[in-house]
């Protein structure tokens, strides 16, 4: 497997009037191509902040204080995202690493049609030679996105469009480019069952066809298990456990994610009680000291109150950050 | 979010200390108070903070303190009566140069530090008077203009439907009439009414004697300001209906407005305690923002003779009547006209404040360039 | 629990006018001839899609809004026709508790006032105050430190806790409960479900459990009810309705769910549902969910399928088990 994104070390901060808030600190990981990767937490985890830190979308008051993040572009040289020139990576953002966000209402602007908005991406990047161009080929992407009628709804406006067909357009907008990778942040979050089923099934087949990796955030676990191929769990701004997506949801070893799973009842499977984690996500300005999770830790030592836990590799590919599976 | 956190200044520490005050005192009305509402407190003290950080904020403050200080005090502070006549007693006293001594007949030494108008009265003493006229005109207006249009909002807004048409297109009336234009004309025609009713009660007479601290000579004069009053009334509520009615229908859609609802609380329980509390932010910071405006609203009618005549003392008659002697006697006019500016000066600035503060986001900007930048790890 | 029904619905509808420039354009059927009961103890839960009318059944039984037509039944009394004290009665046996924590609460109120204030309003004697708030908070988890605090000092989760606080002091019979955990973080999600699972066991409330997540409704309710575009297409006990859909529609929407297990998912045949919700304005004639439906016959797409019952207990609104006799 050959790395496309290699996160090392990458802090966070936000200055904040009550305090320094520090979302992100030291989180490191390795997306290879061609997979779908799952960076999955709780709301205020830092996952979302992680993912559009990848291309410096971090805006004031966040600051990223340190870190890299190597990207691997097609012909093998290795760049840091995070020290490249603002014009340079910007040639990179929406090109060859593009996004999708959970909200498709706020995403589209609602002067423009979607036709315009899918085309103004390629128009920008300079991947048509006109307008015209981009107009027929927005109506491809639309196709391609499976969208009824693209003909016609090249030109309606955002209010025109479902919630649905508004993540599609998204979608497309962000595929118009072919991206080598695809940030999805909780791209169904907003959207129905029904409909959600629908665009994961459309990311997944996308990938496929431009052999493009995909980054997944949410909090769903469902989700998760349904499409990622490698998962990343996410606790107060800090990676608590890494693996392919059988070793996490069928032995999962940090009792955040053992927690978290037991959290979130399974339908086909006759729930007697669900286990609660308890307390709350702590307070990011002034985390608890050691291993962030120890306040609401059922196993907590002696050592998790005082010293970080290190990442270990339980088995092959998995790795946790846990005092239980560290000799010390 | 402690207050420790903060790099206090000495003018953190004062309005700490002011505050501190005033709760221990609220405390000592109501025990078990403070207690209570610690957190309310604290809120306070971020807000001042806030205020505090923001030069133009606390230039606005000061300003409007100072206002409010003469307007109450002035009177009292004043070296002269404003009917005293210098004229009589040293004739060649009117219009006597800022700084000017003048000697009466008797021998005594007057000062005028700001010179003096036509009649040889004191300008310093005028305009000490005058902050009377104005802050006792302004507070009225508001005072009883304001919560007529806030009900007035409140019900339109909350009720919706029938009501709020009706409610609205009124208000549309009022604001279709220009309001300078509009007060001119109340200005015009209210004074011969309000006579008639200030003769035959002469309590309200007295009343208005004391609050605008005048002579019970100018008993029949005080029909004029009193129409100012009148007339701002009229075109200041609509304004505040507008405003209250907008907000109240954002905040009617709170989910916490439903739950009143479910637990069967009244309409008027409703409005008073659960969506009025909620939107009186943007609504303070209008009624200082129209402090300012009323005052320069009312030095406009009166310059235009529509308010106060002499010898009752005004900021804009005292520019109209100088007007007369300009530009020999500039005094008249750029003194007085100052005054004017810089009181409504003063309210704008507190009013753009406030409303930085008020709104939570902009005053967590403010609260967070307030902090100590401290050591990252 | 006991077979008696505490709320009954009778083809309840809501019909929210659409305005146009001059005249009314047509209306949204949020909610269409809707009936079903809840027993007394039980939870009822109610599923659907955003905009297929729960919610609005919600409010119209406590009438929050005014409905249509139909009639809701509390205790047997009609609820459309309460008045004066009765009104107050019901006012505080039935209760909701509503989605988003953050808007719930009213952002100038200590916790003290929020819980107190109904409670004076309805001259519930309790004896001191401070006690007695401090009593509801303990039983909700929280404490005595959080008496004088406003709503913004505190997380969701807390934020829901402290609303379910209010609503216990009025001590009800009958708790809507709309989305109560939709907003909340995950690990928070099942502190707020136990809870309420708790709560249920010791005082003996009813529930009327809405939310679009199966998974949950699944977890809380002894019976569930499936709602496509304003209408009832399913009710059935809880276990019956995952082991045996019956209404195509419940079928998709359980094939859709996503299911925390990577070896289910990767095994489990792909059913999909084609297109969209159609808009609530014009709904498409005979049975709504026919242009979407696998199994769409002739007469699925004239005439309307009854909510009929297919086996004790077990309802449903489809042309497939009707018996095409209509």
């Amino acid at each position: 497997m050959k790395p496309i994104l290699e996160i090392k070390d990458l802090h966070v901060h936000f200055y904040t009037y009550a305090g320094v808030v520090k979302a992100i600190a030291g989180v490191s990981f390795t997306v290879y191509e061609g997979e779908t990767f799952a960076l999955v937490g709780e709301t205020g985890c830092g996952k979302s902040v992680t993912s559009r830190a990848i291309t410096r979308l971090i805006e004031s008051p966040g600051r990223i204080v340190k870190g890299s993040v190597i990207y691997h572009t097609k012909d093998g040289r290795k760049i840091d995202l995070l020290k490249l020139p603002e014009a340079e990576l910007r040639a990179i953002r929406g090109k060859e690493i593009a996004y999708i966000f959970q909200d498709p209402t706020a995403a589209l602007d609602p002067l423009y049609t979607s036709g315009y908005q899918v085309a103004e991406a390629m128009v920008v990047h300079r991947t048509v030679r006109s307008w015209k161009d981009g107009i027929k080929r927005a109506i491809e992407i639309l196709r391609s996105v499976l969208i009824p009628d693209p003909e016609k709804r090249v030109k309606a406006y955002p209010h025109e469009l479902s919630g649905g067909m508004k993540q599609r357009v998204v979608i497309g907008t962000s595929l118009s480019n072919r991206p080598r990778v695809l940030i999805a942040d909780e791209p169904t979050t907003a959207l129905d069952v029904t409909i959600q089923a629908q665009i994961l099934k459309l990311i997944e087949s996308l990938k496929r066809r431009h052999n493009a990796t995909v980054m997944l955030i949410t909090h769903n676990m469902g989700v998760v298990a349904e499409i990622a191929d490698r998962v990343a769990v996410m606790y107060a701004g800090k990676i608590v456990e890494i693996g392919n997506v059988f070793q996490i949801f069928k032995n999962p070893q940090h009792p955040y994610t053992k927690g978290l799973l037991k959290a979130v009842p399974n339908p086909l499977i006759k729930v007697e009680k669900l286990e609660s984690i308890p307390g709350t996500v702590p307070n990011l300005i002034n985390p608890p000291p050691g291993c962030r999770f120890h306040p609401r830790c059922p196993f907590v030592m002696d050592v998790c109150r005082v010293e970080e836990p290190p990442m270990v590799e339980v088995e092959p590919g998995h790795q946790v950050a846990c005092w239980l599976y560290t000799k010390r | 979010m402690s207050g420790e956190e903060y790099q206090k200044s000495v003018l953190d520490r004062v309005s700490d200390l002011f505050i501190e005050l005033l709760a221990k005192l609220i405390d000592r009305v109501r025990p078990g108070w403070y207690e209570r509402n610690r957190s309310k407190v604290s809120e306070w003290k971020l807000m001042a903070y806030a205020l505090n950080r923001s030069p133009p904020g606390v230039i606005g403050l000061i300003l409007v303190l100072a206002f409010i200080f003469v307007g109450i005090f002035g009177p009292i502070i004043a070296p002269f009566s404003y009917r005293y006549f210098a004229i009589y007693d040293a004739p060649g006293s009117d219009l006597a140069q800022p700084g000017t001594v003048v000697v009466t007949k008797d021998n005594r030494t007057l000062y005028f530090p700001l010179g003096t108008d036509h009649f040889g009265r004191d300008l310093l003493s005028l305009l000490l008077q005058g902050a009377r006229t104005s802050l006792v005109i302004s507070i009225i207006t508001i005072a009883l203009g304001v919560p007529f249009g806030i009900i007035l909002g409140l019900v339109a807004g909350y009720y919706g439907g029938k009501v709020d048409e009706l409610i609205m297109r009124i208000t549309d009336i009022f604001l279709a009439f220009p309001a300078l234009i509009l007060a001119i004309a109340f200005a015009a025609v209210l004074p011969e009414r309000i006579h008639e009713v200030l003769q035959s009660n002469a309590w309200l007479r007295d009343f208005f004697l004391w609050l605008f601290a005048l002579d019970q000579k100018d008993a029949g004069i005080l029909s004029r300001p009193l129409a100012v009053i009148l007339a701002l009334i009229i075109v200041w509520w609509p304004g505040y209906a507008r405003i209250v009615r907008g907000s109240t229908l954002s905040a009617r859609e709170n989910l916490y407005v439903e739950a009143a609802r479910a637990v069967g609380l009244s309409n008027r329980t409703i409005m008073f305690k659960h969506i009025l509390p909620n939107i009186i932010g943007p609504v303070l910071v209008y009624i200082t923002l129209d402090f300012g405006g009323i005052v320069l609203m009312e030095a406009g009618l009166s310059f235009l003779g529509l308010g106060a005549v002499p010898p009752i003392a005004d900021w804009g008659r005292i520019v109209y009547d100088g007007s007369q002697y300009f530009p020999r006697a500039w005094w008249l006019i750029f003194i007085p006209g100052l005054v004017v500016i810089l009181s409504a000066l003063g309210w704008n600035l507190l009013g753009d404040a406030l409303r930085d503060i008020l709104d939570p986001k902009t005053r967590r900007s403010i609260e967070f360039k307030l902090k100590k930048r401290r050591r990252e790890e | 629990m006991t077979q008696q029904p505490i709320i009954k619905v009778q083809n309840l509808k809501k019909y929210f006018p659409v305005k146009g420039i001059f005249f009314t354009k047509g209306y949204v059927k949020a909610v269409d001839d809707v009936s079903f009961e809840i027993m007394r103890g039980e939870t009822f839960g109610l599923v659907g899609e955003s905009g297929c009318g729960k919610t609005t059944v919600a409010r119209t039984i406590l009438r929050l809004i005014k409905a249509t037509s139909g009639r809701v039944f509390f205790e047997g009394k009609d609820v459309f026709k309460l008045k004066g004290d009765e009104l107050l009665w019901f006012r505080r046996k039935a209760q909701i508790m509503f989605q988003d924590p953050y808007s719930s609460l009213n952002p100038r109120m200590t916790v003290f006032e929020i819980i107190m204030e109904p409670v004076r309003f309805h001259k519930i004697e309790v004896g001191d105050p401070e006690d007695f708030v401090v009593g509801l908070l303990e039983t909700v988890g929280m404490n005595r430190d959080h008496l004088y605090r406003f709503p913004h000092e505190f997380s969701g989760g807390q934020r829901q806790r402290i609303a379910l606080a209010r609503i216990l002091a009025m001590k009800p019979e009958f708790i809507v409960l709309d989305e109560p955990t939709s907003a909340l973080d995950v690990s928070v999600h099942a502190q707020i479900l136990n809870m309420l699972r708790d709560l249920q066991r010791e005082r003996g409330f009813t529930y009327l459990f809405i939310s679009h997540d199966l998974a949950v409704v699944k977890y809380m309710s002894h019976r569930i009810a499936v709602m496509y575009l304003g209408k009832i297409v399913e009710i059935a006990p809880s276990d019956k309705l995952f082991e045996e859909p019956l209404h195509p529609y419940t079928q998709a929407l359980l094939a859709a769910l996503p299911i925390p297990d990577p070896e289910y998912t990767r095994k489990k045949p792909k059913i999909e549902i084609r297109g969209e919700p159609p808009s609530p304005i014009n709904p498409p004639p005979g049975c709504r969910f026919h242009p979407r439906c696998p199994h769409a016959m002739k007469i699925c797409k004239e005439k309307e399928p009854p909510l009929t019952q297919v086996e004790p207990g077990r309802f449903v609104a489809c042309w497939l088990y009707t018996g095409r006799k209509g």
